[in-house]
């Protein structure tokens, strides 16, 4: 199973094909506005493509209203990963309404479907798997910090220094559960992929058994995180996506389509609906 | 028509003394300054710079991209030289080429130090990402330094040493690989055409993308812009023609009288002028549309907030408008200004010009960048500042580059002995 999902397309140990040649030698031979056409194209035939594979499309939601702020996903994040205090793949930061009302906003990493990491990476070690998870392969980073560039959310996390010493979120917040990673490589949230693959061989349910569900989602003291297939409409988030009518995503003018979905704040969900009337 | 160097000298009382020596000394010392950073960026990574998760991309980014761009008169005169087979530019394109192989070279380097897994610099050659901007930049670049090195192959073989050195007599070894460069130099030579359309072809691609690497990013309002690869073709070749004018002056006028006519340089220099202008008609058309034009809110305000942080209007209107428009047009009228004093000072300006606009280019979007609060949107402001460790990086590359410049504008044959023979064969 972990093996279905380790690679997609986008996989540079597959081999250099006649196709990919040919792409390249087209691309050489035209002007260099036509290489910016191009990855336009072929961004947008990617995007549609998304989710219309019988596996699962992992996502996840969150609730602004139940957000406490009280940053227990950031530092389950950190336990679990390994990361010192100043790394962060999990933000909580307070944001306003529209009206000035004060609320928390926890941003992981949004797994677009159109992914801009994933686009920029010269290398190919920011890939998008076919469960939809946006993830990293560190021992092919070069430590460009492109996909930092490109990414709306600020998501990506460079590994500035030699990381040595445990976190100072274990034991409180969890334990370790990824290999650490090398110093000059860029980082980020993987949603966890470790215990989903590690969940799915068991037999367990990312998003209702604990240990296959992100760690994040587990420390949340007021459930705030949903996680789930996004593919499978019993799955908590499927159903509660489709319970809500006004999910919203971060960012939707750069055109990412993320895989994480907020629940607005009550007064905005008025305002949301009064503009779909 | 055998040329003789003047060295540029100081006359200390009675005696003349070369400064060559001394200025090739300050060059090294420079080195050797910069050594200690490269020494502490490859023993402690890059956390010794001023760069940060929210500015990534800082100083060393602006020298890659500007030796880049100022190495741009190498494809051009690779084309007027042996693709059209323009005579009279014959020699000003081999200190094109030579200007070419050093900005590129000096790209290559500073990006060693730049990226966090030094050792992984050949991966992207092959480990193929076709969709990425970068990607392609990295493989045009790479393939444009060996076209480079086959076009300057042919020069440098032609110094004396590779003929005429009394050890080629001692050693019949190296006589041997000296016959073995002269064949390769000379197979390299009637492959010039090919080598010319390779090198136009790889320019145009990739100093287009490194336009574009910033503005297919549709998360960042500033750059997102179709226009970005236009202008960086256009400046780079504006100011890299400039730099090529600025120094051929030096080279010839200067050190190598009566080898290139002063017609060949008002020429050059008049090319440089038209692309200038080209360049900031599309800049100024490009500025309307970005900020006369459009209603985007986030834009306007990043606008805003760069200008109440930092010189961003000014360093436009001054150094992008007015520092290519006056030396542009002085340069494109530079057959009846004839004064050298007035064309080169003018010449330096776009070079400036071009800089300034990668300078610009990069920070303008990653220090006013846009948050991704949903509701009420807002620009964040973030800070830059290089620390001294950068700094001194970047004194190694750029003292790594004049020295290449130094010891071939002193050493290379730009006067060709074994080509003087009537051409075109």
């Amino acid at each position: 199973m972990s093996e279905n999902h380790k690679k997609t397309d986008q996989t540079p140990e597959k081999d250099i094909s006649r196709r990919d040649f040919l792409k390249v030698a087209g691309a050489m031979a035209g002007a260099a506005g036509l290489t910016h056409l191009a990855s336009l194209g072929v961004k947008n035939a990617r995007g549609s493509q998304e989710g219309n594979g019988d596996g699962p499309r992992w996502g996840m939601l969150i609730d602004i209203n139940k957000c406490i702020g009280c940053k227990y996903c950031t530092y389950a994040c950190q336990a679990v990963n390994n990361l010192s205090d100043d790394m962060l793949y999990n933000v909580v930061t307070t944001e306003t309404t529209k009206s000035g009302t004060e609320f928390f906003l926890s941003r992981p990493c949004m797994h677009c479907d159109d992914a801009p990491c994933v686009h920029v990476c010269p290398v190919g070690a920011t890939y998008l798997r076919e469960d939809g998870i946006v993830t990293m392969d560190y021992d092919l980073c070069i430590g460009c910090r492109y996909c930092g560039i490109a990414c709306p959310y600020d998501a990506r996390v460079f590994n500035w220094r030699k990381h040595e010493e445990t976190s100072s979120r274990v034991p409180e917040y969890g334990v370790p559960e990824v290999p650490p990673r090398p110093r000059g490589v860029m980082e980020k949230c993987t949603f966890c992929q470790h215990r989903i693959d590690n969940g799915l061989e068991r037999g367990l349910v990312p998003g209702v058994d604990p240990q296959a569900t992100p760690a994040c989602v587990i420390a949340c003291p007021t459930e705030a995180r949903i996680f789930g297939d996004l593919n499978d409409p019993n799955s908590p988030v499927a159903r509660m996506l489709s319970e809500t009518k006004v999910a919203i995503r971060l960012r939707e003018d750069s055109s990412t389509s993320p895989k994480v979905y907020y629940i607005p704040p009550q007064e905005e969900q008025l305002d949301l609906r009064v503009e779909e009337e | 028509m055998e040329t003789s160097i003047q060295v540029p000298t100081v006359r200390v009382g009675k005696r003349e003394i070369d400064i060559f020596p001394f200025w090739i000394a300050l060059l090294l010392g420079g080195m050797a300054f910069g050594l200690v950073g490269v020494y502490q960026v490859f023993t402690q990574g890059l956390q010794v710079t001023g760069l940060s998760n929210q500015v990534p991309w800082g100083l060393w980014i602006i020298i890659d991209l500007s030796s880049i761009a100022l190495g741009g008169s190498a494809f051009v005169f690779g084309v007027i030289v042996y693709l059209l087979r323009i005579k009279r530019f014959e020699t000003v394109g081999k200190l094109a080429v030579l200007l070419g192989f050093l900005g590129y070279s000096t790209a290559g380097l500073v990006l060693l130090f730049d990226i966090g897994q030094p050792l992984r610099f050949w991966h992207p050659v092959v480990f193929w990402q076709t969709h990425s901007l970068l990607w392609e930049i990295t493989m045009c670049v790479v393939l444009y330094l060996t076209v480079l090195l086959a076009e300057l192959l042919p020069i440098i073989v032609e110094h004396p040493a590779f003929s005429e050195h009394p050890l080629l007599d001692r050693f019949r070894i190296l006589r041997k690989a000296s016959n073995g460069l002269h064949w390769l130099a000379h197979r390299l030579h009637k492959i010039g055409p090919v080598l010319a359309v390779l090198g136009l072809t790889l320019s145009l691609l990739h100093q287009a993308s490194l336009g574009a690497t910033y503005s297919v990013l549709s998360g960042r309002g500033l750059w997102f812009n179709p226009s970005a690869p236009v202008q960086f073709v256009l400046s780079a070749m504006g100011g890299g023609i400039s730099l090529l004018f600025f120094l051929s002056v030096v080279v010839f006028r200067m050190m190598r009288p009566n080898l290139v006519k002063d017609d060949v340089l008002h020429d050059i220099a008049r090319i440089a002028g038209g692309i200038i202008l080209l360049c900031i008609y599309i800049r100024v058309w490009d500025w309307a549309v970005t900020n006369y034009y459009s209603f985007d809110s986030e834009v306007a305000l990043q606008t805003e907030m760069l200008n109440s942080i930092s010189p961003y209007s000014t360093s436009f209107w001054l150094g992008q408008v007015i520092f290519a428009l006056i030396p542009g047009t002085i340069l494109l009228f530079s057959r009846r200004i004839q004064n050298f004093r007035i064309l080169t000072a003018a010449a330096i300006l776009p070079i400036i010009c071009s800089v300034l606009m990668r300078w610009n280019y990069n920070f303008s979007g990653l220090i006013a960048s846009i948050s991704y609060d949903p509701f009420t949107p807002n620009v964040i402001l973030n800070s830059y500042t290089p620390t001294w460790q950068e700094w001194s990086v970047a004194t190694f590359v750029i003292c790594f580059w004049l020295l290449g410049f130094s010891l071939a504008a002193r050493y290379l044959p730009f006067f060709s002995r074994s080509h003087a023979h009537p051409a075109g064969e």
